[in-house]
């Protein structure tokens, strides 16, 4: 078990300081997501439409698309330079490779979305700070299913030839569960209603994220086999 | 496959070919001739015994889709991949064909070709799913690694439709109960002649299934079979 633990903090560890290097990735992700919401804010009169009622959607479309371009980066980087295949070659389990690549996909986006959620406040013009810990609660479901269902698809679709293509297309119908959920959920938050209004939703989320994350388990060994 | 056993196969789907055909003269007969016009509804509600089997064989073809990718990651063995390939075809064309139908009855009915009904959207989500199902299909090339991957999304796609079911029935448990599905008849319960009708085109379309998948494995095989020739004749001449 602890041997398991290293090999995971070893590839979450190697992620960290690859992203530290080159700080691509996070800059290009926080930029994509404040243009998402920029340009939603153009296509949606607020004057009309109340922004606690739009607010979550938006949110959550910007956090779905930059965290797509996180995903399609997290396998595409090792496939260069043939680092994926020396990844397969060390004496670990495969489930390690994708539990490393789920936590470190996981911390990319959760910072993102920190980062993103006081520019939210100011644009909206909505008061985060009075329910922030349910909201955080729905980000952390969220962003765990998100990432539990995207990494799967994401060491699936590098090896493709269209990959950056073919993962929105594979894993936008997917998650559709779990985007109303959380939408929803985030929606009610806005307006003050109690997590105990919604145990539904969050059965829902929590659900998805234990069968998706036992499936990948399941399953990566027959992804990740050359 | 030894060419027997192509003759073989051949024979047994010329009597399903018969039996498709003679159940769905039966199914014709009782839709147009045999069940009365709907009181309310009036013509259009015969749409629905074509409306329904389609349905039912769509998901009835998506499930067969996630046993075979289950069993071909179990065995790894060829022919599961070849059954849920044929399987998630027929699925497609008959999803597609559910939300051709669907609009058409519709219209008429509630006024407008589509409302964003839990039952109606939850379809259409599957449709896409499997859509990009066969779109992974068609990006890699031919071998392990295609099988593979289906097989994966074949399982991931179908643990989906549970949650999508009830995200899409408490997305609009919110609005307006839409009264369309209940004041259609499904619920109420309907004219035992409508029963027989619809049960004879289930009949008939489940036939049909069977029919299309026997047609779709046999050209895959003799696909594999031709490349597997023309390997051979490439390196003996």
């Amino acid at each position: 078990m602890n041997l398991f633990l290293n090999q995971i903090s070893a590839i979450v560890w190697k992620d960290f300081v690859t992203e530290l290097k080159t700080r691509e990735l996070f800059s290009a992700m926080f930029v994509f997501a404040l243009l998402v919401i920029l340009i939603f804010i153009f296509s949606v009169n607020l004057s009309v439409v109340k922004a606690s009622e739009v607010g979550p959607g938006i949110l959550w479309v910007a956090f779905l698309f930059s965290g797509t371009i996180g995903l399609n980066r997290s396998f595409m980087l090792e496939k260069e330079n043939g680092c994926l295949m020396g990844l397969m070659l060390v004496p670990a389990d495969r489930t390690a490779i994708y539990f490393g690549k789920l936590i470190s996909n996981f911390v990319f986006l959760s910072i993102m979305e920190l980062f993103i959620l006081p520019l939210f406040m100011i644009f909206f013009n909505i008061d985060l700070l009075g329910h922030l810990l349910p909201l955080l609660l729905v980000i952390f479901l969220g962003t765990l299913g998100f990432c539990a269902l995207g990494t799967l698809l994401s060491s699936l679709a590098s090896n493709l030839k269209t990959r950056e293509i073919m993962l929105p297309i594979l894993l936008y119908p997917l998650l559709v569960p779990i985007v109303i959920g959380v939408v929803r959920m985030t929606g009610q938050i806005l307006t003050g209603e109690p997590l105990s209004e919604m145990m539904n939703w969050i059965g829902l989320t929590a659900s998805f994220d234990i069968i998706y994350i036992g499936v990948s388990i399941m399953t990566i060994d027959h992804i990740l086999e050359e | 496959m030894s060419s027997d056993e192509i003759e073989e196969n051949e024979e047994e789907g010329n009597i399903l070919v018969w039996l498709t055909g003679l159940a769905f003269l039966a199914a014709m007969i009782a839709i147009f001739i045999y069940v009365p016009t709907e009181k309310t509804e009036g013509v259009v509600q015969r749409i629905m015994y074509f409306h329904i089997p389609c349905a039912w064989l769509s998901f009835f073809a998506f499930f067969v889709v996630f046993i075979c990718s289950i069993l071909f990651l179990w065995k790894k063995d060829r022919e599961w991949d070849i059954y849920s390939q044929a399987s998630a075809e027929i699925g497609v064309i008959f999803c597609s064909l559910v939300l051709i139908t669907g609009p058409i009855w519709a219209r008429p009915i509630w006024g407008a070709w589509w409302v964003w009904d839990a039952r109606l959207t939850s379809t259409l989500i599957l449709w896409l799913i499997y859509v990009s199902y066969l779109m992974l299909r068609a990006q890699s090339d031919a071998g392990s690694m295609r099988a593979r991957y289906a097989a994966v999304l074949g399982i991931v796609g179908f643990l989906d439709i549970p949650l999508i079911h009830f995200s899409v029935l408490w997305w609009r448990a919110f609005h307006p109960q839409p009264k369309v599905i209940t004041s259609e008849g499904i619920g109420k319960g309907m004219d035992p002649t409508m029963l027989v009708t619809l049960g004879i085109s289930l009949c008939a379309f489940t036939l049909l299934y069977f029919l299309f998948m026997g047609v779709r494995v046999r050209q895959e095989k003799l696909k594999d079979e031709i490349d597997r020739l023309k390997r051979e004749k490439i390196y003996s001449s």
